[in-house]
């Protein structure tokens, strides 16, 4: 495996979150990208390349959006370290190419978007459900629907 | 005694691991408001802000633009104008009073376009296309033709970091135009709040929100949007209100940034509500 190849990735897809994805958000509702490609690399490389690699991810992410410095980096680091428990070096190949695929990548988004919720808000006023419904659950779901777009590709690369 | 560490460390080096990014990403938290680290911010964003500008382009390409920029500054213009018309015809009384206030229409506006969108729960913030080269500065107000977007957060040379009324860490004063109740609004997450309004107080659903005199952040007169909902604590003491912005927050693209900061000194005291606590 290429352990550098998702840094080159980063940088256009990064474009893509923060120019594109926001014309497709729903209420404010919008898909991960960055999370889903260290998702995927996390199941391929393991724990704790996943934990570093959504460390810089994270770094990156806060630094050109202009959010919270650490926020992400926070809740990516702590996303991908979950994510590592489902690393199983026997079965890369189908945990990338199954529904088992969306399974994680939902977990992983819904404990993202929840600590980064927390992490990046210093108003202890904001409202409990909000943050875990529309901050969470929600934009989990959104990223899951986009992680179907992996499932099929890696499906179909799997049969030719 | 080293080599039991050495083994502990080995063993559990994914939880070392953790901890050490953990703790780290916890300061980066700490430290983020600090100068330094704004400056870091301030550079990456002026590099990357070039490609987002980029991306931009080219994806509008695709998307219906129709606004003239002349139309929409008149648009803005009118937009304000209105709203300090409509408090004329309702506080008729104040009329006098009101032609010695601040003529918010005569307000230079700086058209700016948004390159790229942090879109959360928490953080709605964007970056827009000018910065201190075109005269915008820290604590300049943002607004489009319907009404309030922002704040000004950072500037760089070319681009500014506009932070959302969508943003957990902003709050505004804000004035009830028709009773002149005034209140602090803040996002909760879900929506935009007035809190802690007595109920004896005449406020009614539909009653259009402005920026309030008080506030040293934003001019006054500024229109934010009109009470939604209207709910009482337990007590039955007090309101707490929901409004609905003008502006579409998250569909936005055309903004315009009020070319004024509010008195320095001032401003220095209430910029202390936009830093942690």
């Amino acid at each position: 495996m290429n352990y550098l190849k998702p840094i080159l990735y980063f940088i256009p897809l990064l474009l893509i979150q923060l120019v594109v994805v926001p014309l497709i958000s729903i209420y404010g509702i919008v898909p991960n990208l960055v999370l889903l490609v260290a998702v995927y690399y996390a199941l391929l490389g393991g724990q704790i390349y996943g934990m570093i690699l959504g460390f810089i991810f994270g770094f990156f992410f806060d630094l050109f959006s202009g959010g919270i410095l650490g926020a992400s980096m926070l809740s990516m680091t702590i996303a991908s370290f979950v994510i590592g428990y489902f690393y199983n070096e026997n079965r890369v190949d189908t945990n990338t190419a199954s529904y088992f695929f969306l399974i994680v990548l939902f977990i992983a988004a819904f404990i993202n978007s929840l600590v980064y919720s927390f992490a990046g808000n210093f108003n202890p006023e904001m409202k409990f459900t909000a943050l875990l419904l529309e901050g969470a659950l929600l934009p989990a779901v959104y990223t899951t629907i986009f992680g179907l777009g992996i499932v099929a590709f890696n499906m179909r690369k799997g049969r030719v | 005694m080293i080599k039991v560490f050495q083994r502990l460390g080995y063993q559990f080096k994914e939880y070392v691991i953790l901890v050490i990014l953990v703790v780290v990403s916890l300061i980066s938290i700490s430290l983020s408001e600090k100068p330094q680290a704004k400056k870091l911010k301030a550079f990456a964003i002026a590099n990357f802000a070039v490609l987002s500008e980029i991306t931009e382009t080219f994806v509008s390409i695709f998307t219906p633009d129709v606004e003239v920029e002349e139309l929409r500054i008149e648009n803005a213009k009118i937009s304000l104008q209105l709203n300090k018309l409509k408090k004329v015809a309702a506080e008729n009384d104040e009329l006098r009073s009101m032609i010695n206030m601040r003529d918010t229409s005569s307000l230079p506006l700086i058209p700016v376009r948004v390159v790229s969108k942090l879109i959360t729960k928490v953080q709605g913030n964007f970056i827009v296309n000018r910065g201190s080269n075109s005269g915008i500065a820290k604590g300049m107000p943002v607004i489009n033709h319907r009404g309030l977007v922002g704040l000004v957060m950072d500037v760089t040379e070319d681009y500014s970091v506009v932070r959302t009324i969508q943003n957990s860490n902003l709050s505004i004063a804000v004035t009830i135009q028709r009773s002149n109740v005034d209140g602090v609004l803040s996002f909760d997450g879900r929506d935009l709040i007035i809190k802690d309004i007595p109920t004896t107080y005449d406020v009614k659903i539909g009653d259009r929100v402005e920026t309030s005199d008080f506030s040293s952040l934003f001019p006054p007169l500024i229109p934010v949007g009109i009470i939604s909902k209207k709910e009482t604590n337990e007590l039955g003491l007090l309101h707490s209100l929901t409004v609905k912005p003008f502006a579409e927050i998250e569909a936005t693209n055309n903004l315009f940034v009020i070319g004024i900061v509010s008195s320095k000194q001032i401003n220095q005291l209430e910029m202390n509500l936009l830093k942690k606590p």
